[in-house]
């Protein structure tokens, strides 16, 4: 009821604001037939509604004013101005009306008689002067109107087609401003120009998200069939269900919305089929009569979480296992060994149910695979929280928009794919010491870390060539939808991209490899892989291997270990050529050399809005940009810069020459080529004490926020120091005793002092004000630094 | 109906194509592959921000694809909701037709009987009237086979 109010309202607004001029003009030529309907239309919509919504003040008023038109339109009165007004003055009481009850307000509480005698009034005296009064009365009435402007959000209704016209037009532009972007790099920089196009980019971005926008619809629509739903299954079935459904007014991607209703659909059938009990069982177990149902949605970062709980009798795992265990898909051996987790999972097996009996309701082969493969399709993620007789926790995670979502660009066959990134576990080098692929009778098997997996090159599935290639290729581990993942080898990963995606055409759809496609900047059409697709094409084997049985051949494996270990080779800024074993580094990246820093003794990076200790003790860069490698023991991580990363190498683990010596363990023999091998243990051990937490360091607060010397000149050296900056006093965090304030008057460091921090006070002259003054010159860099650096201790 | 007709060749045979079907001939740039399809889809073009799946007529109705050096021309259209874009051997004429439609006769090459509809008599030869949603049809019944 609600929501037709709502809608009422803001479309009698919407149309009173269309129509003031409208009836303006038609005061001009009464005889303007077509204005006259639009007003009398206006007033039969409003009575028409208003009577469904029991809104009897505004069906009175309409319906006076409909007479009229009516009469005029029929030829039997002439419309003068004295009407007009009136009517006016009738459309000015319904706009304030209308406003009154958008704002939840009590009715104003004007006799709406007098207008309509107003309205009658000039058919027995035609008389102009009468038309004075109404006119009289619909002024304060206008800007009572004009006053309320603000009320409510306004709507418009429009078709999708128009949407998704205008979403094309914006990706056109975004493709033709990336090729003008090109172009314009290709020519020699004139700075007008690239600012000119730097602010034609910024209005097409902030154009494109805001169209982003308008795909977003309430997760209301997804609930809207649930309440029915669960009504006439609990009907039908003999159970009460309190149902609750929270968070309806989050949005979402309304494709999004349309792919995950089947899902949702489904899990709730099944819960209602086989989690909540009749009442009688539920009674003797000791719960309420009526089941308890929750449906609840949530945004959650770039995701949307949708939870279905009830209160139920959870998942009987025993029963899975002994039908997994009929069904052959698991010895007796395997299951022994599965954990809890485990066997849960085998409910997302094809043709496993917990139902004893195959009811009309759920338990017809439709199973949580499909689920699962539904969810996985749009990049989704399904967990379980099983409590067995208290009930089953389900929770989706989609992500908030099926158009853009983080993919992996690969390469086979010379070709360019997409795979979303979520379907992806680990990506490897099949040069690694931790993958071993073997063959047997056309099968291939990646055992990664001891973890057996079937393995197929993309190449083969799609029936491509392999050509030979000079780099070892990628092994990309998947999460496949029957729940075995599976390996998947391509020439390279080449790309991490946010990927608009796009359906692809039924065509293409049917050959089942395929989940949408993609059109990047190069303006070459890509495919979006679907992880499930391929292990289907490819027929791969769906047996569980039991994770215990591989936690066993790990350990064994373990025993007969490698001599070598995989090394990376790299050129030192100093020159040399040295090695690091490659399972310490995290990644290589490049990193701007400004946010290289040093604070004391000791360097340090910001990266991802922590500092980051960096090993060799380097700050300063000739480059602006750095390469760095990424090192992690177990809890610290560190970053190391380099020259260059020249290749990844086997190394042996015992360096050829034992030789400590400060941060270095010996020499290696590597093709030829001595190189000294770093000694990770002296690298960890040299980092400083404790983790370079910022807040430890305090912050910087710079109180004279307002001068341009603080903002423009302090501030940004602050921030190359590694300092975190804050201009102005905060207002709502506490200040903390480790912060440093800095300031140039002095009372602002009297202020502090009472606070309780350090003051670092500042003055613009070279020369201290007598031997009193504590203060330090501005542009005396050095003093500064260790009286900020000092003062923290 | 405006009896406003594209003529072209397609896999051929001459045919006709009721205007109102097609959005637009184009002369494809860059076709990307669609490996692991058989060789009804040509592959993917851009066309502006839209991507067009690429249909080989020539492989829908004889089963022998248009060899690479033929690819150049293709009509697009809209097929329930997606963009295709149809392979063309050369494209004759827009023209209207006042006769319109004639009845088949002759006995038609099967390959053809399920794309035909009629004939359009044109230029002193007749065409075959053909539906582009049904090459997308057959397309789509061939897979499923």
């Amino acid at each position: 009821m609600d929501e037709l109010l709502q809608e009422f309202i803001s479309e009698t607004q919407e149309t009173l604001e269309a129509l003031a001029g409208e009836v303006i003009a038609w005061e001009a030529d009464p005889s303007d037939r077509d204005r006259l309907d639009a007003i009398f239309r206006f007033f039969h919509t409003v009575k028409g509604s208003c009577g469904f919504l029991n809104l009897p003040r505004f069906e009175r008023l309409s319906h006076a004013a409909e007479d009229v038109l009516a009469d005029i339109r029929a030829g039997e009165r002439q419309a003068n101005p004295a009407t007009v007004s009136a009517v006016l003055g009738l459309m000015d009481r319904i706009g304030e009306l209308t406003e009154a009850v958008a704002m939840g307000a009590a009715l104003p509480n004007e006799n709406d008689d007098y207008l309509i005698a107003a309205l009658n009034a000039p058919a027995e005296s035609p008389a102009g002067g009468d038309g004075h009064a109404p006119a009289v009365t619909a002024a304060p009435v206008a800007v009572a109107r004009q006053g309320g402007v603000h009320a409510g959000p306004r709507t418009i209704r429009l078709p999708l087609s128009l949407i998704d016209q205008l979403m094309n037009g914006v990706s056109d532009m975004v493709l033709a401003r990336n090729e003008l972007s090109r172009k314009l790099r290709e020519r020699s920089a004139d700075p007008e120009l690239d600012n000119v196009f730097e602010r034609l980019s910024t209005c097409v971005a902030d154009m494109r998200d805001v169209i982003s926008k308008t795909r977003m619809q309430r997760v209301d629509r997804l609930f809207a069939a649930i309440p029915r739903m669960v009504r006439d299954l609990g009907r039908e079935l003999g159970k009460r269900i309190d149902l609750t459904l929270e968070g309806g007014d989050v949005e979402m991607d309304r494709e999004m919305v349309e792919m995950v209703v089947d899902p949702l659909t489904h899990i709730v059938r099944n819960s209602i089929d086989h989690g909540i009990e009749t009442p009688e069982r539920r009674v003797a177990a000791g719960k309420p009569e009526a089941g308890r149902l929750r449906v609840e949605a949530r945004q959650s970062g770039n995701q949307i979480v949708i939870a279905i709980s009830d209160d139920g009798a959870g998942i009987d795992t025993a029963r899975l296992v002994e039908k997994a265990m009929a069904g052959g898909r698991l010895t007796p051996d395997a299951a022994a060994r599965m954990t809890e987790q485990d066997k849960l999972d085998l409910i997302f097996q094809a043709g496993l149910s917990t139902a004893q009996q195959v009811t009309a309701v759920s338990g017809r082969g439709v199973g949580m695979d499909v689920v699962r493969a539904n969810v996985e399709r749009i990049g989704g993620v399904i967990a379980l929280e099983n409590q067995p007789g208290q009930g089953l926790s389900i929770t989706l995670r989609v992500p908030l928009t099926l158009t853009i979502i983080p993919g992996l660009i690969v390469r086979a066959g010379g070709q360019h794919f997409a795979i979303p990134r979520a379907a992806v576990v680990e990506i490897l080098h099949d040069n690694n010491d931790m993958l071993k692929i073997s063959e047997v009778a056309g099968a291939k098997i990646a055992t990664i870390r001891a973890v057996r997996h079937s393995m197929i090159d993309l190449e083969d599935v799609l029936s491509m060539d392999k050509p030979a290639q000079p780099g070892p290729r990628a092994i990309m581990v998947m999460r496949s939808a029957t729940g075995v993942p599976f390996a998947l080898g391509v020439a390279a990963v080449d790309n991490h991209e946010e990927l608009v995606i796009r359906p692809a055409s039924p065509l293409v759809m049917a050959s089942g490899v395929y989940a949408g496609m993609t059109l990047p900047d190069n303006g070459r059409p890509m495919l979006l892989l679907d992880a499930a697709g391929l292990a289907n094409a490819a027929r791969l084997p769906t047996i569980v291997d039991d994770q215990a049985a591989r936690q066993q051949e790990e350990q064994a494996d373990a025993a007969t270990s490698v001599e070598m270990v995989a090394a990376l080779r790299f050129e030192e800024i100093s020159g040399e050529r040295r090695l690091l074993k490659l399972s310490l580094i995290e990644r290589v990246e490049d990193i701007d050399a400004s946010r290289f820093g040093r604070s004391g003794s000791h360097a340090f990076v910001r990266l991802d809005g922590r500092l980051v200790p960096v090993v060799n003790g380097r700050a300063e860069f000739d480059k602006d940009r750095i390469c760095a490698l990424r090192l992690r023991d177990d809890q610290r991580e560190a970053c190391y810069p380099v020259a260059a990363v020249l290749d990844i190498v086997q190394m042996p683990l015992v360096p050829d020459m034992v030789a400590m010596h400060g941060v270095l363990s010996g020499v290696s023999v590597i093709e030829g080529e001595h190189l000294e091998v770093l000694n990770p243990f002296a690298l960890f051990a040299a980092l400083p004490e404790e983790r370079v937490a910022e807040r430890q360091r305090g912050r910087c607060l710079l109180v004279d926020s307002e001068d341009g010397w603080t903002r423009e000149i302090l501030a940004p050296l602050l921030r190359q120091a590694g300092h975190e900056v804050m201009l102005g006093l905060p207002s709502e965090a506490a200040v903390d005793a480790r912060d440093v304030i800095l300031c140039s008057g002095t009372d602002a460091a009297q202020v502090a002092e009472i606070i309780g921090c350090r003051v670092v006070q500042l003055r613009a002259s070279p020369r201290a004000a007598g031997p009193q003054d504590g203060s330090i010159y501005r542009y005396d860099q050095d003093a500064l630094m260790a009286a900020i650096g000092g003062r923290q201790g | 109906m405006d009896n406003l007709y594209l003529f072209a060749i397609l896999a051929g045979t001459r045919v006709a194509v009721e205007a109102g079907e097609v959005e637009a001939v184009v002369r494809l740039t860059d076709i990307s592959p669609v490996p692991g399809m058989g060789a009804h889809v040509a592959g993917l073009s851009a066309l502006r921000s839209r991507v067009l799946t690429i249909v080989d007529v020539a492989a829908i109705v004889h089963g022998r694809p248009l060899p690479p050096e033929q690819r150049g021309l293709a009509v697009i259209a809209d097929i329930s909701g997606h963009s295709y874009g149809l392979m063309l051997d050369s494209v004759s004429d827009i023209c209207r037709v006042p006769e319109g439609e004639l009845p088949l006769r002759g006995q038609l090459d099967p390959a053809w009987a399920l794309y035909a509809r009629a004939v359009v008599e044109y230029d002193g030869h007749p065409w075959l009237l053909v539906s582009l949603a049904s090459f997308i049809e057959g397309a789509s019944a061939a897979q499923a086979a």
